[in-house]
């Protein structure tokens, strides 16, 4: 499963990764993962390559990631190409993605889920759990290959901003995921935003 | 035995730890920052005694761990690419004297380059400097080859180069890592023992020296075409067309041809100098093409014997700058198979899409000084006393990000920016140019290699205003202690600390101002007064430090005062803010009316208010009353 988590500097692009890859080799995958160093947390575009099984290349080749994980809506516009047909999106935003793409979308059949995490991390007590909320929509996802108990495990072990509220945040995430997701296999011909 | 998941600049350090070196010393620059902290973090768990040293440069950490080798101990030392540069000194030299222990040096390149001045191949400066190279392909592999190369080092009595790249320094990979290894501290059996044909080598000795070397490295090219480093995958297929491979790209060559769906063999080169001619002829034999990849430049290529039938740089086969990304490698190997009439499958990117979104108006994400960054009050003073007319060298750090305050001219490599103004002076005395001339350099680099320069310009009569930008850490590269901080590599806080006024004063400058640059009217007064002195009868250089510790890395003066602001109804989007001050926390609305501060990124340092003319910017008093808890910073992402 390839995966790519985008979003800006200092928004935790690199501790969700960091959490994705200890819950895969919780679950005993073999792992390959790229992140974005140096200049590029001052505030840049971060990116970061999760390969979960496959081979040892770092770095994602467009057109073949399983799934997009975007702490911000326009990284996830700017990250659409590393997508194959048929890949998952799912993004921090109150809107969906530009309405620009969506014909593309539409041709690729690429799933696009959105959850307006920043609202909720706010809600919660901190807009510093965005991305733990947006593990939650993740694990959620019927496609997603990793355990929900391993995550748990990963929050608990790298846990950090408390881990009472990483857990709140996962499960908030966890939660609307779940209906979401419901919601679009009830209704499979709609392009859910 | 337990598997875990490790930063590939991580596996290093494991390497480095479990192998015995007992002195590692290092340079911060990304993408090699984190070999030492790691190195620390693993001698703390397996409970090991090892010397571990943040170095004032790379010269200096290199032979900080020379001399470690020359006493017998087995010895490391990390640096970024460029880095290596400053070390070539004692790399050259310390190649024809050789060593005792163990010595390996770890520079790490940066193909692209992410966040390097240049994309050079240590490689090549190992060959030009008669030094054998191992280039790893993965965490796995690099913390593998460690023991190879410093045994290898041991036997020959010779420095070894273990060259990783961007990708694998920032790699994570899941390893088995066995459980911990009990401590071996016993003081090793070995001395330092004088031995002037050597150590002292005169020109007639290091003539011999030379040979010696040469001679060294004729077996170990002997000795690589037996190494397991360097072996054929796919051996058994048929093909004409052969791949030689090396590093990352050995690894994104595999991802291309499954990609494609065809399978050739690639000649997997681990040690890529001296190479070892047998094995890549022979190779090459069996094919009608053979192509080279390997990043960043020709190391490989340039040492083959005959290049009649070979495609790689030199042909523009593949490209002769840039990174050898995924999409590339398989772009042009798709290109190269459809001309040998071979057929495969079409690469997997959409292009439809790629050009979609590369239409798109997405925003520019340029780095960005953050949100309270004391560089940003001294450039926004330094700009608003000197305006546009000034002429400013720049340095290396975070600060290098003042050019988008337009006050960042020029930067080169570490410490320049002394030297550059220096220079500028000399050349406009020449042209009868008056403009002001406004350096700016951080302590760590200042420390680095800022002091010869600010002696040069001070003994030859330069005149211009340095601003030295001291906050307290390295910040760009993580938060590394320099010499004029009481803490050393491994957290403790045992170390003298060096006083930069002192070291300023001691280089001639006689007159030199400290001041906290988010006190913007001081600071503004203090640069027009080190100005006037500069051009004064008796003036020269003047100094003006701008103390104020990196809001991430030490937020409490911040915390301890903060000003939260608002913009006013009035405002009217006029923008000027956003030129002047460039602070990611404000935007221009999104209808373009007015400018809104993201309160999620704003830390309430109230440096701003001084960048609305028309005074819209105000302290939010009501938020002062009614605040009991400032946001709190940390210090990672």
């Amino acid at each position: 499963m390839n995966i790519i988590v985008a979003g800006l500097g200092g928004q935790g692009v690199i501790y969700l990764t960091r959490l994705l890859a200890k819950a895969a080799i919780i679950d005993k995958h073999s792992l390959m993962v790229s992140e974005s160093h140096g200049m590029s947390q001052r505030g840049g575009s971060v990116v970061s390559h999760l390969k979960v099984g496959g081979n040892k290349a770092p770095l994602i080749q467009r057109g073949t990631a399983d799934l997009l994980i975007s702490l911000d809506p326009d990284e996830a516009v700017r990250n659409l190409p590393f997508l194959r047909r048929g890949a998952t999106v799912l993004v921090n935003s109150e809107d969906g993605l530009m309405q620009e793409v969506s014909e593309q979308i539409t041709r690729l059949e690429i799933q696009v889920f959105s959850l307006p995490a920043n609202r909720m991390a706010i809600e919660l007590g901190s807009p510093a759990v965005a991305n733990v909320i947006m593990l939650g929509l993740t694990t959620a996802n019927p496609l997603f290959e990793l355990n929900y108990e391993s995550i748990l495990v990963a929050i608990d072990i790298i846990g950090s901003n408390g881990k009472e509220l990483n857990i709140k945040a996962f499960e908030a995430g966890f939660n609307s995921g779940k209906e979401k997701y419901l919601e679009y296999i009830y209704s499979p011909s709609k392009n859910s935003k | 035995m337990s598997i875990q998941t490790i930063l590939g600049n991580e596996a290093i350090a494991l390497g480095v730890v479990e192998q015995g070196c007992r002195v590692v010393t290092a340079y911060p620059g990304t993408p090699s920052s984190e070999i030492l902290s790691g190195v620390v973090k693993f001698k703390k768990q397996l409970n090991r005694n090892i010397y571990t040293e943040w170095s004032t440069n790379e010269k200096v950490a290199f032979e900080v761990a020379l001399a470690a080798s020359w006493s017998g101990l087995r010895a490391a030392v990390a640096m970024k690419q460029v880095g290596l540069n400053v070390a070539s000194d004692p790399l050259f030299s310390s190649a024809y004297t050789g060593v005792k222990g163990g010595f390996l040096i770890i520079p790490a390149d940066d193909p692209g380059p992410h966040s390097s001045q240049t994309e050079q191949d240590s490689r090549l400066l190992a060959l030009t400097a008669k030094v054998p190279v191992f280039d790893p392909s993965s965490p796995e592999e690099a913390r593998e080859m460690v023991g190879l190369a410093l045994e290898l080092s041991e036997r020959y009595r010779t420095p070894v180069i273990l060259r990783p790249t961007t990708r694998l320094c920032h790699a994570v990979q899941s390893l088995e890592i066995d459980d911990l290894i009990p401590p071996e501290n016993a003081i090793p059996e070995v001395k330092f023992r004088k031995d002037p044909k050597r150590w002292t080598a005169t020109p007639k000795f290091r003539n011999l020296l030379h040979k010696e070397l040469n001679n060294k490295l004729l077996e170990i090219e002997e000795e690589f075409n037996k190494s397991t480093l360097n072996f054929v995958l796919y051996d058994d297929i048929n093909s004409s067309i052969g791949i030689i491979a090396s590093g990352v790209a050995f690894h994104t060559v595999e991802q291309s041809l499954a990609e494609l769906g065809n399978q050739i063999p690639i000649l997997k080169i681990g040690t890529p100098h001296p190479l070892p001619r047998k094995i890549v002829e022979e190779f090459s034999a069996r094919f009608d093409k053979v192509l080279v990849i390997e990043e960043p430049d020709v190391c490989i290529e340039i040492q083959l014997n005959s290049r009649e039938k070979v495609h790689g740089r030199f042909d523009e086969t593949f490209p002769k700058a840039g990174e050898l990304t995924p999409e590339v490698v398989t772009s042009i190997l798709h290109t190269i198979f459809n001309k040998a009439g071979i057929t495969v499958n079409s690469p997997p990117n959409d292009v439809e899409l790629e050009d979609l979104v590369s239409s798109l108006p997405l925003p520019i994400r340029r780095p960005r000084l953050c949100p309270g960054c004391s560089h940003r009050s001294a450039f926004y003073t330094i700009k608003k006393e000197f305006g546009s007319k000034g002429i400013y060298p720049g340095d290396i750090g975070c600060y290098t990000l003042g050019m988008n305050l337009r006050a960042v001219d020029t930067f080169v490599d570490m410490g320049a920016s002394i030297t550059m103004a220096n220079g500028f002076y000399q050349a406009n005395q020449i042209l009868n140019d008056k403009r002001p001339i406004i350096a700016t350099i951080g302590d760590s680099t200042f420390l680095h290699s800022g002091i010869p320069s600010l002696i040069n310009a001070v003994h030859t009569g330069a005149r211009f205003v340095l601003v030295i930008l001291d906050n307290r850490t390295t910040a760009m590269t993580g938060f590394q202690p320099t010499p004029a901080n009481t803490e050393l590599a491994d957290g403790s806080d045992a170390a003298q600390n060096v006083s930069i006024v002192d070291l300023v004063r001691a280089c001639g400058v006689d007159y030199v101002k400290e001041v906290d640059p988010y006190n913007q009217d001081e600071f503004q007064e203090l640069l027009q007064a080190a100005f006037e002195y500069s051009q004064s009868l008796s003036g020269s250089v003047a100094v003006v430090i701008a103390d104020r510790p990196c809001v991430l890395y030490d937020p409490t003066p911040l915390n301890e005062n903060p000003i939260p602001v608002v913009i006013t109804e009035e405002c009217d989007g006029c923008r000027y803010c956003l030129e002047v001050f460039e602070c990611p926390a404000m935007s221009l609305s999104s209808d373009k009316s007015r400018v809104d501060i993201n309160q999620k990124i704003c830390v309430d340092c109230g440096q701003c208010l001084d960048s609305c003319y028309k005074g819209f910017i105000l302290p939010d008093l009501t938020s002062i009353i009614n605040k009991q808890e400032v946001p709190s910073l940390t210090r990672s992402d």
